[in-house]
This record gives C-alpha cells, structure tokens and sequence, in this order.
C-alpha cells in the first residue's frame, strides 16, 4: 500500500493524542533511547510504511504486537485517514486473550516498540502544519 | 541491564552542533577514538573534546534531523556502539530578540520562531509581588497573558522545550533568554525594585459547599 | 460529528422523535476507566423497558449494554478506542428503535474544578484567586479553558467572567467595591482541537469580603 495520499495532519493528531500514550504505555517507563534505533525514514509515506510493517507483520522473537492497544488505534487511525488502506482484521476476543497471556512483553518486542516509537516520533516532527 | 563500561552523554544543539562525550569508569587514561557513520562511510572525530591530555568527547557538525552511528574503542576493541536520532538529545537555541505589545490588561509576546517544528515556546512573567513565576506556552513563540495590572512592572523571560510525543523524554530545554522587565510597553530596567515593600497576603472567606 | 437517525420500521416517525437523548463522556475519571453517559432529553419519557447501547470504536468488543440509574444510563469501560465514530441506540425489547452516531472524544464534559482560594494582597492591591483541576494528571485532556464568575452578592444577576488556560488569577482591587461580599466560582470545558465538548459542572462557590477603602481586610 501506497501511504502518499492519506490525511497526514490528522494522523499526526490521533498519533499525538492517543497513539502516543498507548505506546508509552506499553514500553513501561523503558525508555527507547536504550536501544539502538537505526531505523530511518525519510518522509511521511515512508515513515507510515514502516510504522504498517513493523505494527502489524510480525518478525523473529515478536510476534504479538498487533494485538496491542497501540495496533488497535494505528489500525483505526490509517483505515479512516489513508484511502484504500484495508488494515489488519483484529480478532478481537483473541486480541484480549493474546494481551492477557503475554504477561511478559519481551526485549524483542520492546525493542521492536522502540523502533516504532522513533518513527512516530519522526513522522510527527516532520508532518507539514 | 549490566553496568555500561562508559558513560556517554549526547547534546544536540540546536540541530546546529552534536556533542558526544564520556566519561569511561573502566578505561580511564585511556585514549579512546570516536569513530561515526556519515554518508556510509566511517570517519573518524576531527575535533575531539580533550580532558586531563585524553580525549573525553567529540564535536561533530548536525546537518539535518538525522540518526547517528558511532563507535569509541581503545584501538584494539570497540568498548561501546551506538546509533541515536540526534533529536532525541535536542537542546533548543534560547529565545531571541522578545518583542512586547500591550492592549488593555493582557501583553502578548513575540519572538521568531526556531525552524524546526512541534516546539513549545514558554513565556514566563510575575509581578513584583508574586513569589513564583506564572507560566503560558504556545505552539509558537506567540504567546498572550491576560489579566496583568497596568500599574504593576512585571519581569518576562522565555525559553523554547521540545514536545515529548516529538522527540521523546532525553531532550533539555533551552537556556532561559535574559529577564526583561516592562509596565504597560515601557522598559523599566532596575525601576521595578524600588517599588518593593512586603506584600502582605492572607486567605480571605469560606467555601459554600 | 453526531447525527441522528431512526432505524427500526415497527415505529412511525412520530415516536421514534419522543426518544431524542444526550450524552457526554468523561475521560480517565478512575485511573484508566472512562465513563459515558446519556439521557432522555425529555424527563417525562416512560423508560422502563428503554436500553442504551454502543457500538464500533471499542477496543476487544462489537457493542456493550449501559447500566442505568435512575433515569440516567452509564458505561464505565476502559474499551474506548478513542478514534473513530460510534454509534449509539435506543432499544426496546432488543430492537433499536432510534440511534445517534457520536465520537466519544468529542463529546468530552470535563470534571468540575475545585478548591477555588481568594487570598487578598495588600501590597498589591488585588485578589489572588487559585483553583484545582483533576485534569492536569490526565493523559489525555489535559488542556481546558477555565471560566472564572464573580458577582457581588446582593447583585443577583450581575455575573463578571474571565477566560484563562492557568488556575491563577489576580482580581485588582480597584475593579470591586470596597467593603461588599463576593461570591466567586469556575467551569471548565476541554480547549484542544482533538477533544471537544461541553463545560463541566460549576465548582463549590467560594464567598469573601473586600476591605474598606482603608484597606483593612476581615475575613
């Protein structure tokens, strides 16, 4: 999916409103400066690109994230503001199981998060208004 | 986590400068080299922070918003490795040049803002009687305070901070800008002291409930 | 944005207008749970076998059901999603008979201030007043415009307003009558452009006494 004509303001408003503290939530207090964040994205398409991919495919070591609240209202959040964009179909009594289970949120995952955080935080700096 | 083998502490200033320094607890009076990744190549620090004759930091120019890579080692083994967005460590130029414009009791104060965004611009005032400083922000550096008593000098000072969901939690507000003192648009320098005498206070009244 | 429509056709349009209702919500009232709650506009509307229900924009759920008290139907959930619009229904016996689209997040009626203090300057020749907010802990509305009345007591109608984003205020001394007993309080309404809706409760009032011209001050 092609992230150039979503409403980048609005996202950026929902990210800063309640994405944002869904995220900080999750990762507890860890900050992401504890980890190595090497993952760059150049505008708000690429940003938004990064953000689906890591949100919602998951990868080695972390396979949970989006069941987490913050996948829930990234989900939401490109569904209403990027045209065409499906999203993920949460299940979402498995979705309450899934968070309930993990009682651990793992390093990896953490990690993942931190990563996730940082081109949030990209995509808001450099989102036009 | 163990405890790292440096301490390493980063400013970003003003997306104008990048400041690495550390302070190693194992490896001290050693020379340890700074090595980083621009334009994916590995370069070496051309102007290093010296500290007691041994290197203790490195000065590095910010070209943009940017992640940084770098290394420091003791020439035989890379004692520590990281990679960092630069704007996670920002430190804002201080506030310039405030300009005030009066009407009926509020001010409303100016300055230009930094070319970077989602900054908040906090303009600070109290009157000689108050004990503590009363805050406003705003997105820009255009910021109204209402409520003021033209018959009152009122010291002003601003500073710029960045926004957390932005930039996240290690940044530093900038330094204050210097104290400007004002009643009703004229600049009143040392003249806002001599109308000092104790302020006496007390609470006044009953709560209905 | 709220529209109402009506969906259930065992109803002639007559009806389904009897059942129109208002709701609001309260963010983070306990922690991290929200309340939500609604009523009939009309307090003469026969509610007995009436249900309130929500659906869409929920975290891990399609709908949930409102408790009811009295007159007055609440949800108190943490599910709120807090992007997106919901839609919420009327039913009787299980079938809608009239339904309002709204989002949560615009329809947000803060928690009333409290604690509002006067303490009198006499150096200064004004009124500090000071007030409390629940909402400077939230995390999510946490920006609100204030509104501060005071009104001298025997002028019933005589209300004086002042609009401000801080909790502190100075009255100058100058701007009341001197020796005359003042009752003062504040309301608030959410002041962002992501979280709308309606001013709270007024604060418990709070009375005081200026001084005489002399300046001497009782309580």
């Amino acid at each position: 999916y092609n992230f150039t004509d979503c409403d980048f303001e609005k996202i950026r408003k929902k990210y800063q409103e309640v994405i944002y503290q869904a995220l900080n939530k999750y990762m507890n207090g860890v900050k992401t400066t504890e980890f190595n964040n090497y993952i760059y994205c150049e505008d708000p398409p690429d940003c938004l690109a990064k953000i689906d991919l890591i949100t919602f495919y998951p990868t080695h070591g972390c396979t949970t994230l989006a069941k987490e609240i913050f996948a829930i209202r990234t989900n939401a959040t490109l569904t209403l503001q990027c045209p065409g964009y499906s999203g993920t179909q949460i299940n979402n009594t498995q979705a309450k199981k899934k968070r309930k289970k993990r009682q651990v949120t793992t390093n990896k995952c953490r990690e993942q998060v931190s990563h996730l955080m940082e081109l949030w935080r990209r995509f808001s700096r450099i989102s036009k208004q | 986590h163990p405890e790292p083998v440096l301490q390493v502490r980063i400013i970003n200033f003003n997306f104008e400068t990048v400041q690495v320094t550390w302070s190693p607890r194992r490896y001290s009076g050693t020379n340890l080299t700074f090595v980083y990744n621009s334009d994916e190549a590995s370069r070496p620090c051309c102007n290093y922070i010296v500290h007691e004759s041994h290197t203790a930091g490195c000065l590095l120019e910010a070209r943009k918003d940017e992640i940084l890579c770098f290394s420091l080692g003791n020439g035989t083994d890379i004692l520590f490795q990281k990679c960092e967005w630069i704007s996670a460590y920002l430190k804002p130029s201080s506030p310039e040049d405030l300009s005030f414009r009066w009407h009926e009791d509020a001010v409303t104060v100016t300055c230009s803002d930094l070319p970077y965004k989602r900054l908040v611009y906090e303009i600070q005032y109290k009157s000689i009687f108050d004990t503590e400083w009363q805050s406003k922000e705003g997105e820009t550096c255009n910021v109204t305070m209402q409520g003021l008593d033209s018959e009152k000098c009122y010291f002003f000072r601003a500073r710029v901070k960045t926004l957390e969901s932005s930039y996240g939690s290690d940044t530093y507000p900038s330094d204050w800008s210097k104290v400007t003192h004002q009643q009703r648009g004229e600049l009143r320098g040392e003249a806002c002291y001599t109308a000092v005498h104790g302020p006496a206070a007390c609470l006044l009244g009953r709560v209905e409930w | 944005g709220e529209s109402g429509y009506a969906q259930n056709g065992d109803f002639d349009d007559a009806e389904l207008d009897d059942y129109p209702f208002s709701c609001y919500s309260q963010l983070e009232v306990d922690e991290s749970q929200h309340l939500l709650t609604c009523t009939f506009d009309d307090p003469d509307v026969n509610s007995t076998n009436l249900e309130f229900e929500i659906c869409g924009a929920l975290l891990d759920v399609k709908c949930l059901t409102f408790n009811k008290m009295q007159e007055m139907y609440f949800i108190r959930t943490k599910k709120f999603l807090l992007i997106g619009d919901s839609e919420i229904c009327v039913k009787l016996k299980g079938k809608k008979i009239t339904c309002r689209k709204m989002n949560v997040v615009k329809i947000v009626k803060p928690e009333a201030p409290f604690d509002i203090r006067v303490i009198y300057r006499e150096g200064a020749n004004d009124f500090l007043v000071t007030f409390n907010t629940s909402h400077l802990q939230k995390k999510y509305v946490k920006e609100l415009l204030h509104e501060v009345a005071y009104r001298q007591e025997k002028h019933e109608n005589d209300w004086m307003h002042v609009n401000l984003s801080s909790t502190k205020l100075a009255l100058l001394q100058r701007k009341l009558q001197p020796d005359a007993m003042y009752e003062i309080k504040v309301r608030s309404i959410p002041n962002h452009d992501y979280f709308e809706g309606f001013w709270s409760e007024w604060s418990p009032s709070f009375h005081f006494r200026t001084p005489e011209i002399t300046g001497r001050m009782d309580p």
